[in-house]
């Protein structure tokens, strides 16, 4: 792949993701939504107040560990690269990208663009932020620009990224916070202030204004924005953190918010029928599993993984569990991805094959076995199906519910037998693979503590390798093995439908989950 | 009265110092880690060590404390591991609404008990004062976590007549303020008033039995004279008692009102800083709760002296 | 006297639900209608009718069964929490009030910084180190109401130690736990039976409310308090998930508060008169 034409890209998996879209939620997407009715021209004017479950962390993306933060950043910063609605990769801040080698990325930047300080954005402001990210103590986008050596002022308004290896991953990386540009002159004077205040620091068609801490944040209409198609047409965004998600929905109902982040499968279809609620499904990337620690009994022995993995009915899980607001996985790339093989299904329960399993395990009689998951109620509704369903296949499994520091410790001390496992995903296979199934030493996300050379070796291959269509493949006989090594028990790849008030119109879902609001308006 | 508070002060210091102690102790012994929670989906082992050498959180337990020990005495509580901001501005702005909150719900038990517990003293073993023990009962034993679904579910989402979660400060914007806080300060103004009804009225029979209301009432003053002239004042004391003793649980313990609510107080601070595990700021609200616990019963005392000088005499 | 007259009507109501209560908890099996973890993944959110006097919850549990089996949990967090409070603050008080001088005050301080300590986050934090679980509530519950004993019996012990008899018994040389299992104990005992009577009852609202947070008894088994917790997302669609067991729980803390105010009237000599 000398030479990256991102439109050509964008088809091929334009007409993939189409199938996949169906088969993931059941239904077109754009059909369902009663807005498309309304072609009403936009308006502009008027504040949209947003419920959040949480409360933004911080307002430097390149010291954000939390996902919420993003949710807030993508509207007021830019990315070099942005995804499209199908994860096709299509330009932001810079206007188009060439791989002259697979160690090197030409990038294009777009002229005319201002941060909100009225500081020019250009090579040299690109550059700052590569470095920032990569030098800044406490940055944490460090490992996810691993992979760049140097970045290189080539002209004013072009840029070099040389790799220190190839890495397939890397444009869709700079789709969130490791591309987004923040300007240079706002970073060195505000220093940690940053954090707090962002005045004056994106691109994006929306501005800082304040933040009040435990009651809102607000963002207003950037009238100089460079992109003159379209929005942004809002005075404001008003955000606000509701942590609980029954008052959050009904904050919604009782029109004190207008959007809402999530809507919990219980609550879809009341909402669907509700309505003063409209609702939209946005697929996602995530990948909800359990890993099986394989440096400890029981799950040392492959043939009982099995016999757990072939113990679980998914479909009864996703239907029972989630209601369908989600499809069973068949390993951890999810149906929004190119990199989604069909052809593999689910693995399917089979109690014959359990039973086999366990003989062949040496535990002919069933085992015992503890789960620990999270303190969040669909959670403990799945780990409560699961354990029945495995007593069904005579296997015991205990359940020990934690909150999430637990969990994370337990997880990154391998203290645990099954662990679940909610991982958000990226929108590069890379990023729900690579570091789950590595071999790594010491503390890692590969809490399963998998080493397999076989993985391994196709992990790193489908990195080097630029060509989409063999990457899929890889990926493809990845998933295979994994089915069989088991590091993980597969779930669900849920939906996350978020909710609006009626009068929210022009909303585009994108499979990440965030909201950009630039070509929302209020009718 | 004033070495009296002096005392009662230099009794608190080893208090408070078992209190952070034991917070500290605790938490450290829980599992979990709070950088890893704040950066849950990343793996880079440097960042993170880096992160936690500069929070001092490598160094052993009794060096921590030391330290954090030593920074208190300079007056200052040091920095929220999460967002980094000082623990005493994290708190101070959480307190606002709390104390908001508690001092609606005191005035809401205050409307409701005095008439009610004056009412059965007065009207003892009638009809009104069965039905006034039926409503204390009542709040003694309803959970408020149900208390609040419930009211939530009638004012907010049937009727529509209130907003059900969030916060506005009443002093910025009295109006839809004073909404904000109506349906948590009634929930927890109602368990209040409850006790206060019950200290109320036990207290006013039995300063309805002493010798100088016989006097009174040989005067020929009515019942109402009596109360109003005599009784009230000298049956206010456990009255004060409860409500000193409330003020302390209100500030840091309405934390499932808190929450059901979406309020942002003290309680819910501290719940979401432990599962953050954000040391310090666990540490400096569970100190400052644990000071707002102990002022307040001192200003009880203090209360009564002024009520009842012949306390203030011992 | 008329009020004396309304309680000696409720106190044995009150008995009734409790003993009614005990019952059910100690027959569950025999009681309930279902297997309370019995799923019907078909029949999820049923409402009450004829096959589910309470419906069912969200993975198609009969909720009835369910409550049934919290009693349970809920009684026994109730009596043992207060128990090992009892136990615990009554052999710190004795302590105090006999040795007295530092051994009080220490005692005494610790008692304090318990008070002042917030009964969530002793309850959270105990709950991560000892693992979840409904040990880790009890044993927080236990923790929270031990000064309230402590300094009952303490109060106790100081006013029972200056009496005649007693003095009179050092005299003669009795040792110290002599005097303490004959004299003071038995003389402390009324009190400590009332304060513990009442206390079972804010009990069962604590192990709720901990429950409520998710704290506590872990699934699939249930306590009142867990299963409101679950049940609070479905209030609009099946709100009997969170009545039935918001009733039994309200019912119950009623009774016992019913049974207490009877005891106390029994055996605290001052509303005897």
């Amino acid at each position: 792949m000398a030479t990256t034409n991102p439109r050509a890209a964008l088809d091929v998996s334009r007409r993939n993701f189409l199938r996949l879209f169906a088969a993931a939620s059941g239904a077109s997407l754009v059909s369902r939504d009663p807005r498309a009715a309304l072609a009403a021209e936009p308006k502009r004017g008027g504040t949209l107040r947003v419920g959040f479950y949480i409360e933004a962390a911080t307002m430097d993306p390149h010291l954000s560990g939390s996902k919420i933060d993003r949710q807030v950043y993508h509207n007021i910063y830019e990315p070099l690269v942005t995804l499209d609605v199908k994860l096709g990769i299509k330009p932001g801040l810079a206007e188009s990208w060439q791989q002259p080698d697979s160690k090197t990325v030409v990038f294009k930047l777009r002229r005319g663009v201002k941060f909100h300080d009225g500081t020019d954005f250009n090579a040299e402001a690109a550059r700052f932020n590569f470095n920032r990210m990569k030098t800044e103590p406490k940055s944490v986008r460090k490992g996810e620009v691993a992979s760049i050596d140097s970045v290189d002022v080539v002209d004013a308004y072009t840029i070099k990224i040389n790799l220190k290896r190839p890495d397939a991953a890397l444009l869709a990386t700079l789709t969130d916070r490791a591309g987004m540009m923040v300007s240079p002159k706002v970073a060195q004077e505000k220093g940690s202030e940053l954090e707090r205040n962002a005045k004056g620091a994106g691109t994006g068609p929306f501005e800082f204004v304040e933040w009040v801490k435990d009651s809102h944040l607000v963002i207003k209409r950037n009238d100089n924005y460079w992109n003159k198609q379209g929005g942004p047409y809002l005075d404001r965004v008003r955000y606000r953190p509701i942590p609980d998600d029954t008052v959050k929905l009904q904050s919604l109902q009782t029109g004190e918010i207008d959007v809402m982040d999530y809507v919990q499968p219980r609550d879809v279809a009341a909402v669907k029928a509700d309505r003063s609620v409209v609702v939209v499904d946005v697929p996602s990337l995530a990948d909800f599993a359990y890993q099986l620690n394989h440096t400890r009994p029981p799950f040392t022995t492959k043939a009982l993984r099995q016999a757990v993995a072939y113990a679980l009915d998914l479909e009864q899980i996703v239907k029972g569990v989630w209601l369908n607001v989600g499809v069973p996985a068949n390993g951890p790339i999810p149906p929004t991805s190119w990199a989604y093989d069909r052809g593999i299904p689910p693995i399917k329960r089979d109690l014959a094959k359990v039973k086999a399993k366990l003989a062949e395990g040496g535990q002919p009689g069933g085992f015992t076995f503890t789960m620990t998951t999270n303190n969040i109620p669909i959670n403990v509704q799945e780990a409560e199906v699961i354990q029945a369903q495995l007593r069904e296949a005579g296997i015991t499994m205990k359940i020990k519910l934690v909150d999430s520091a637990t969990l994370i410790s337990d997880g990154n001390n391998k203290n645990f037998e099954m662990i679940s496992y909610q991982w958000s995903g990226r929108p590069d296979p890379d990023g729900n693979t690579y570091q789950f199934y590595k071999t790594t030493p010491g503390t890692s996300l590969n809490w399963s503590g998998i080493s397999n050379p076989q993985i391994d070796a196709l992990l790193d291959k489908s990195r080097e390798v630029s060509s989409q269509a063999e990457r899929k493949k890889l990926f493809s006989e990845l998933t295979k093995i994994l089915q069989d090594e088991l590091p993980m028990v597969f779930i669900v790849h849920p939906i996350e439908p978020k909710a609006f008030s009626p009068k929210v119109q022009g909303y585009e879902p994108i499979p990440d989950g965030m909201m950009r609001f630039k070509d929302v308006w209020l009718a | 009265m004033g070495r009296l508070v002096l005392r009662r002060l230099s009794a608190t210091v080893p208090v408070l110092f078992l209190v952070t102690a034991g917070v500290f102790l605790l938490l450290h012994l829980t599992p979990g880690d709070p950088i890893d929670v704040m950066m849950a989906e990343s793996v880079d082992a440097t960042v993170k060590e880096t992160l936690r050498r500069e929070l001092g959180l490598d160094r052993p337990i009794h060096v921590q404390y030391a330290a954090w020990m030593g920074r208190l005495l300079q007056g200052d509580l040091g920095r929220s591991i999460r967002n980094g901001e000082p623990v005493i501005e994290n708190v101070s702005r959480r307190l606002r609404p709390s104390l908001e909150l508690a001092f609606f719900a005191m005035t809401i038990s205050l409307l409701v008990a005095f008439p009610v517990g004056i009412v059965s003293a007065i009207r003892r073993n009638t009809a009104i004062d069965r039905a006034g023990a039926t409503f204390a009962l009542f709040g003694i034993c309803m959970p408020n976590f149900l208390l609040a679904l419930l009211l939530i579910f009638f004012f907010g989402v049937t009727l529509r007549w209130l907003p059900i979660s969030g916060y506005t400060d009443p002093l910025e914007e009295p109006w839809n303020g004073v909404r904000s806080l109506a349906l948590p300060a009634i929930t927890l103004g109602l368990a209040l008033a409850a006790v206060v009804t019950r200290t109320l009225r036990s207290s006013l029979l039995e300063a309805l039995t002493e010798d100088y209301v016989r006097t009174a009432r040989a005067k020929g003053l009515s019942e109402w004279r009596v109360i109003w002239g005599h009784v009230l004042k000298n049956a206010l004391i456990p009255v004060v008692t409860v409500l000193g003793l409330q003020l302390g649980t209100l500030i840091g313990g309405a934390v499932i009102t808190e929450y059901v609510f979406a309020l942002p107080g003290v309680g819910r601070l501290v719940v979401d800083a432990v599962f953050a595990r954000d040391y310090p700021l666990v540490q400096g609200v569970v100190l400052l709760i644990a000071v707002g616990f102990i002022v307040s019963n001192l200003v009880v005392d203090v209360l009564y002296g002024w009520i009842d000088p012949r306390i203030r005499s011992r | 006297m008329l009020r004396r007259a309304a309680r000696a009507r409720l106190a044995p109501f009150g008995a009734a639900v409790v003993v009614l209560a005990s019952l059910v908890a100690l027959a569950a099996p025999l009681v309930a209608p279902y297997d309370p973890l019995a799923q019907d993944l078909g029949a999820t959110l049923a409402p009450p009718g004829r096959g589910h006097l309470l419906g069912t919850d969200n993975v198609g549990r009969d909720v009835l069964s369910r409550v049934i089996w919290g009693t349970r949990v809920s009684l026994l967090a109730g009596l043992v929490s207060v128990v090992l409070a009892v136990f615990a603050g009554s052999a710190l008080g004795l302590v105090a009030g006999y040795c007295g001088g530092r051994v009080d005050g220490v005692v005494m301080r610790v008692m304090d910084a318990v008070l002042s300590f917030p009964p969530l986050v002793l309850a959270l934090a105990l709950g991560a180190v000892l693992g979840a679980g409904l040990t880790g509530v009890l044993l927080a519950l236990g923790v929270v109401y031990t000064p309230t004993f402590a300094r009952l019996m303490r109060g106790q012990v100081l006013s029972i130690a200056a009496r005649d008899y007693v003095d009179a018994a050092r005299a003669l040389g009795a040792p110290a736990w002599r005097i303490a299992a004959r004299h003071v104990v038995p003389n402390a005992i009324n009190p400590i039976i009332v304060q513990a009577s009442l206390s079972v009852a804010f009990a069962i609202l604590a192990e709720a409310s901990l429950s409520f947070l998710g704290l506590g008894i872990q699934p699939p088994q249930a306590s009142w308090g867990s299963m409101i917790n679950a049940g609070r997302g479905y209030l609009q669609q099946a709100p009997w998930i969170v009545f039935g067991p918001g009733a039994a729980l309200f019912v119950t803390v009623v009774a016992l508060n019913f049974v207490g105010d009877a005891v106390r009237d029994a055996l605290d000599p001052r509303t005897r008169e």
